[in-house]
């Protein structure tokens, strides 16, 4: 079973362009001159049920378009999306009962709060009865250790405990899909160790899809099998993270190999240096902005 | 140049020019460029401003019976210029979002970055407000004079060699309004929220300085206005421009230096207080 | 659909809750603020002191009718702002990209939005109009008129505000706009429609809402008036469902991303 699918899918923003200073603000008043950006173009994957996936590229590559798309905010111009087998485009409130999000840059939870309070807020969002609320909360709770700073406003609270708050806040519902935008931004070592711990956990025993767009190599090679990375609106590569490192080891390996041979120390062979995952992705982005 | 670099006061330091006043150029000047660049913001206040004037031209309209009848030694034209002036001082200078920016830093401690550079924290601000005000106060004064002359006539007995005399009114005027805003700001410092204040002080200003001139309340209370802010901060300065007389004019400026002098001190000696007390007890 | 309902009031009982707890995490501000705003709103009787002073009425009212008109305003301004803070600062959340979180709720998007704040200062505002038409002494049947044209008013300003911010939409300078508009509109609004006259008249009846959300109601609670009051009544609900529609208009609007301009 498919928990996202997406067949082409493109989306084009106009922008209004505007020259420097005065003249050109009276100019863009007068003439308008629109450009056309394709923020994504023809982008087509799918999701297993269960599956936990990155979606990387570089600042500006269509992550977040691609993301707001999936969760009905945006409109795409063209192609087909469908998430749990839902048109968000059609059927943004029903899908919506049926996913969570959380935006790393974006708080949803309301500080002078305590998590407690703010858990309940979202049961009646997604129409939970008191009693059901209160059984997830405790549920949840007991299960990603919250316990104790339920009752500890959201101010007060570390910036690892509120986002925390902010992912467990997002599964009230018990969504089928979570939507992930860079879930980690600015925690330190441990608390990102924490999130993933959570995510991973998540994903394994509530059988979450987790959609995760993320900078942070240590989270895609930690949680997710997958990788789809995106750049100018396409998607340049879609693989497991494994065979996407052999195949960088081997070609590393070769090009060492021919390297070696050009400087006829064919018999002073040596192996490839190991490759990460950073170098890797620093690689693809460096000869998607050359090509 | 800035209003102060004109007038720095040089020092001579071991062979060094040493002008304090420099800095406060400096931030005055790169307000007035930032705010040039929103001048178009900023007329999008005169709507606000002109549906001030537009109500008090009816509401006198409808308050004069006869023309050339007098309400407090006042014609109608002067009795709506009086509220031109004034309003053109409180829209044209913004003292309310100078204020506000320092109960925000206070309250954000943010403050505490601030008053570690080398200037003083006050006239910092003090030099931001006259950058916004050198904007902002010609052009609303271009439009008091473009509605006034349209749809409310000229001023009776106006003398433009007075001009200048007035301009130095207004603007001494509008610099003791961002003190004493400022004060009450200050108080940040103690209290969580100080705008209740503000909306205090503004609502005094508003309904007995700004909407009416001192003349139109009952006798007795009259003088005791005129020991007010009130004097020094719209009347005197609007007064001026509605019906000049030299004599008048010296008497306001000299009620303007003593109520700056009282005003500054008493606003360092706040902010000493403030500062002393965050020190104490920390952000 | 009925539960549906139910439930979306759920949540915008508990978001006004929240935001109410949230305005009062601080006892003392919250009252001082109550408090000063009550005094601000008392302050401006000094102007109609004086003006009566000099005449027995001005633009045809006297008084206690200025007090009444006075009442209305605030009340009318106070509740909107109370409820629906939000729809007045509605381009700003607009322009900011920041309807995103409300759309991936799964409840009514404008109801959540306009919920989403309050304005304390507001309840002074909504306490002094109350307390001001009381001391008028209106009598039972003048102080249920007043309370349903605070309704109605309230209507009418969120209306304005909603159908201005809305325009955000489209014209990005409008969160300037919206507030200066919606602020000129109450400063009409506490003033007799008897000074103005002819053109001005007519926008203020029909343009700017001041007429109907104020001038009216204050004829009808003075003298009954059977036209007036479906008048009013009429133009409350047109506007209302003017300023929704327009608002869902360009919310579709901003879903296909052509604002992406503000956004970026």
């Amino acid at each position: 079973m498919q928990a996202i699918t997406v067949e082409n899918l493109s989306k084009t923003f106009r922008v209004k362009r505007k020259e420097k200073g005065m003249r050109g603000s009276i100019k863009a008043i007068l003439h308008p001159q629109t450009e056309e950006i394709r923020a994504v173009n023809g982008v087509s994957f799918s999701v297993d049920e269960g599956e936990m996936l990155a979606f990387i590229g570089p600042n500006g590559a269509g992550k977040s378009t691609t993301i707001k798309m999936l969760t009905g905010i945006l409109y795409p111009d063209g192609g087909r999306v469908e998430v749990l087998g839902i048109d968000p485009m059609k059927k943004r409130k029903q899908l919506a009962y049926r996913i969570g999000t959380v935006f790393g840059q974006k708080e949803q939870l309301w500080t002078h709060l305590t998590p407690y309070d703010n858990f309940r807020f979202f049961g009646a969002i997604y129409d939970l009865s008191e009693r059901e609320t209160e059984e997830r909360i405790a549920e949840l709770s007991e299960r990603f250790e919250l316990n104790a700073f339920i009752d500890t406003p959201v101010r007060n609270l570390s910036l690892g405990q509120r986002i925390r708050c902010e992912i467990v806040a997002s599964l009230i519902h018990k969504p089928k899909v979570l939507f992930l935008d860079e879930p980690t931004i600015g925690l330190d070592p441990v608390v990102k160790e924490n999130v993933r711990e959570l995510i991973k956990q998540m994903n394994r025993e509530e059988h979450t899809t987790i959609f995760l767009t993320s900078h942070d190599v240590g989270d895609i090679e930690k949680l997710c099998r997958r990788i789809i990375i995106v750049n100018d609106g396409q998607i340049v590569l879609d693989d497991s993270v494994e065979r996407l490192k052999s195949h960088y080891q081997d070609k590393m390996a070769a090009d060492v190999y021919a390297r070696s041979q050009e400087s006829g120390m064919a018999e002073k062979y040596e192996e490839a240096p190991n490759i990460s995952l950073e170098e890797i992705l620093v690689d693809i982005y460096r000869s998607e902005e050359d090509g | 140049m800035g209003k102060y670099g004109d007038k720095s006061v040089s020092m001579n330091i071991k062979g060094v020019r040493f002008r304090p006043w420099r800095k406060y150029a400096v931030i005055y000047r790169s307000v007035l460029m930032e705010n040039l660049q929103y001048a178009a913001n900023i007329a999008m206040g005169f709507f606000s401003y002109f549906v001030f004037i537009f109500i008090f031209i009816k509401l006198w309209g409808y308050m004069y019976r006869t023309p050339g009848e007098l309400i407090a030694g006042y014609t109608k034209e002067q009795m709506i210029w009086y509220v031109m002036m004034t309003e053109m001082m409180f829209f044209g200078s913004n003292a309310a979002s100078v204020a506000g920016e320092v109960a925000r830093d206070i309250r954000s401690g943010n403050i505490a970055y601030l008053m570690n550079k080398p200037y003083h924290y006050t006239l910092y601000i003090l030099s931001r407000y006259t950058g916004e005000w050198s904007i902002r106060l010609p052009m609303y004064a271009l439009l008091a004079v473009v509605i006034g002359t349209v749809m409310v006539g000229p001023l009776p007995h106006f003398r433009l060699t007075a001009v200048p005399a007035m301009a130095v009114c207004v603007v001494l005027g509008l610099t003791i309004h961002a003190v004493f805003k400022l004060c009450i700001s200050l108080f940040s410092f103690w209290i969580e929220d100080a705008t209740p204040f503000q909306w205090l002080y503004d609502k005094l200003i508003l309904v007995v300085g700004v909407m009416f001139p001192v003349e139109i309340f009952p006798k007795a209370l009259q003088p005791l206005l005129k020991m007010t802010p009130i004097y020094t901060v719209c009347y005197g300065p609007a007064k001026l421009i509605v019906d000049f007389s030299p004599e008048k004019c010296l008497e306001i400026l000299a009620a303007q230096i003593l109520y700056l002098t009282v005003g500054c001190v008493l606003m360092s000696l706040i902010y000493r207080k403030g500062v002393r007390k965050l020190y104490v007890n920390g952000g | 659909m009925l539960t549906a309902a139910k439930n979306q009031l759920r949540v915008c009982l508990l978001s006004m809750k929240y935001n109410m707890m949230r305005e009062m995490v601080n006892k003392v501000t919250f009252l001082t603020n109550v408090c000063f705003m009550v005094l601000n709103n008392a302050s401006i009787l000094v102007q109609w002191i004086i003006l009566f002073r000099l005449r027995e009425d001005v633009g045809g009212y006297t008084f206690r009718e200025i007090l009444f008109l006075w009442g209305l305003t605030a009340a009318s301004f106070g509740l909107s702002h109370i409820l629906f803070a939000r729809a007045f600062s509605l381009s700003d959340l607009i322009i900011r990209g920041k309807l995103d979180s409300y759309l991936v709720q799964p409840k009514n998007v404008l109801v959540s939005v306009l919920t989403s704040s309050t304005d304390i200062s507001a309840i002074g505002d909504f306490l002094y109009g109350v307390a001001l038409v009381c001391a008028c002494r209106p009598g039972v049947g003048g102080f249920f008129l007043f309370l349903l044209f605070t309704v109605t008013g309230t209507a009418i300003f969120t209306a304005f505000a909603l159908l201005l911010g809305s325009l955000s939409f489209w014209f990005v300078r409008m969160d300037i706009l919206q507030g200066q508009m919606v602020m000129g509109a109450v400063s009409f609004a506490t003033y007799p429609d008897g000074i103005f006259e002819g053109i001005s008249r007519f926008l203020l009846y029909f343009i700017v809402p001041v007429g109907m959300a104020v001038w009216y109601p204050v004829h009808v609670i003075v003298s009954f008036h059977a036209g007036m009051f479906f008048a009013v009544l009429g133009y409350a609900c047109a506007l209302s469902v003017t300023a929704v529609a327009v608002f869902y208009r360009g919310l579709k609007r901003y879903a296909s991303g052509n604002l992406m301009e503000a956004r970026m």
